[in-house]
């Protein structure tokens, strides 16, 4: 995948894609652990969905990169 | 209950370190590792211009022609430099009547007696003749310069590479020295990669490059040499003869940009154009580094 992306003659880091997937990832997998009751092994909910779009985000800009 | 709190918190912790790194890794590549988007294509352009003036008779090439080197790029009127040729060697006929005259002259006087013919006389005609041999040589030599410039009336192509920008009409007052054309040097074709002064520690001579074009082209190169010197911005002189320093910000300051001179491998490879964008990518591997440093070596 190149490193922009055009929008109109625009071009854009793609990291901003890599973001909002990372981020749509997260709330899918967060809402399926809410579903299948994962939370309760989960100490601290927010902390686990900000280190877990972290290592989301980072994994795929590096997979780009 | 036990198990499962330690649980909790090993998970919620485990997963926080994974973040940290993978966050880490992503930084340290994308704002330490050698990269730009700021790269641009560059080539070396000739800027055609007469070396005698006159009006412009013949254009045989077209706005984003190829050529190739020692073709004829355009034909500046000859008529008066045939005609200052004729001129010239008009003039050293004349030259070489007068040469042969003086010549006559002197060596008639040298054998004649000093009874007959003064010793002032006779150093006269001999200076005569020899100012009349360099007469007929400067004659030679206006010959040669007429002859030079109604040969300069055709203009050739230095070296191989494209019209570009030609905007000369036939029927154009062509002036000495005033570019008429760019050439393009087709052979010269290279990158300009804009890096940040924070990145330069990982640039080095000889390291591979992927160029992403913004067309989505991509080229492969290598860093053939990082500069020893850009213009310091704040080295102006007023204009009162005193220093003009911009004022800075002590709090944040932005990274200067060095242009570091990338060659591409294939040049037939993709249809450049001087002055395009691209994304320059360098990878400092560790073995292409010890190769670079053991070929000079070897």
């Amino acid at each position: 995948m190149p490193r922009e992306f055009a929008l109109s003659g625009i071009l854009f880091p793609s990291l901003i894609v890599v973001f909002v997937i990372a981020a749509a990832v997260t709330w899918i997998i967060d809402g399926l652990m809410a579903r299948a009751n994962l939370h309760r092994y989960v100490w601290h909910p927010p902390l686990f969905r900000l280190a877990l779009f972290a290592c989301l985000f980072g994994a795929g800009g590096l997979l780009l990169y | 209950m036990n198990a499962i709190k330690a649980l909790r918190i090993l998970m919620t912790l485990a997963i926080c370190v994974i973040a940290v790194m993978v966050g880490t890794a992503l930084w340290d590549h994308y704002m330490l590792s050698p990269w730009t988007r700021d790269g641009r294509v560059r080539a070396d352009v000739v800027a055609i211009a007469p070396d005698v003036a006159g009006l412009i008779a013949d254009i045989p090439v077209h706005d984003n022609e190829y050529v190739h080197k020692g073709d004829l790029l355009m034909r500046i009127d000859d008529k008066r430099y045939q005609m200052a040729v004729d001129q010239a060697e008009a003039a050293l006929k004349a030259a070489d009547v007068e040469r042969h005259l003086r010549k006559q002259e002197a060596a008639r006087r040298a054998k004649l007696d000093s009874l007959v013919i003064s010793k002032e006389n006779r150093e006269t005609t001999s200076s005569q003749a020899a100012a009349a041999d360099a007469k007929y040589d400067a004659a030679q030599a206006a010959l040669d310069v007429a002859k030079l410039n109604l040969e300069r009336t055709e203009i050739h192509a230095p070296v191989d590479g494209y019209v570009t920008n030609f905007t000369a009409q036939v029927g154009d007052y062509a002036s000495v020295g005033k570019p008429v054309l760019a050439l393009i040097n087709a052979h010269s074709y290279y990158i300009l990669g804009y890096f940040e002064e924070t990145k330069l520690p990982r640039v080095r001579a000889g390291d591979p490059v992927r160029i992403h074009m913004m067309d989505g082209e991509e080229l492969t190169g290598r860093v053939q040499s990082v500069p020893r010197g850009i213009t310091d911005q704040n080295d102006t002189v007023g204009r009162s003869m005193l220093a003009n320093v911009n004022p800075t910000y002590n709090w944040v300051r932005l990274a200067q940009r060095i242009p570091v001179r990338i060659s591409i491998d294939d040049l037939e490879h993709h249809p450049l154009i001087a002055g395009q964008t691209c994304t320059v990518v360098i990878k400092p591997g560790k073995q292409d580094t010890k190769q670079a440093a053991a070929a000079p070596a070897g």
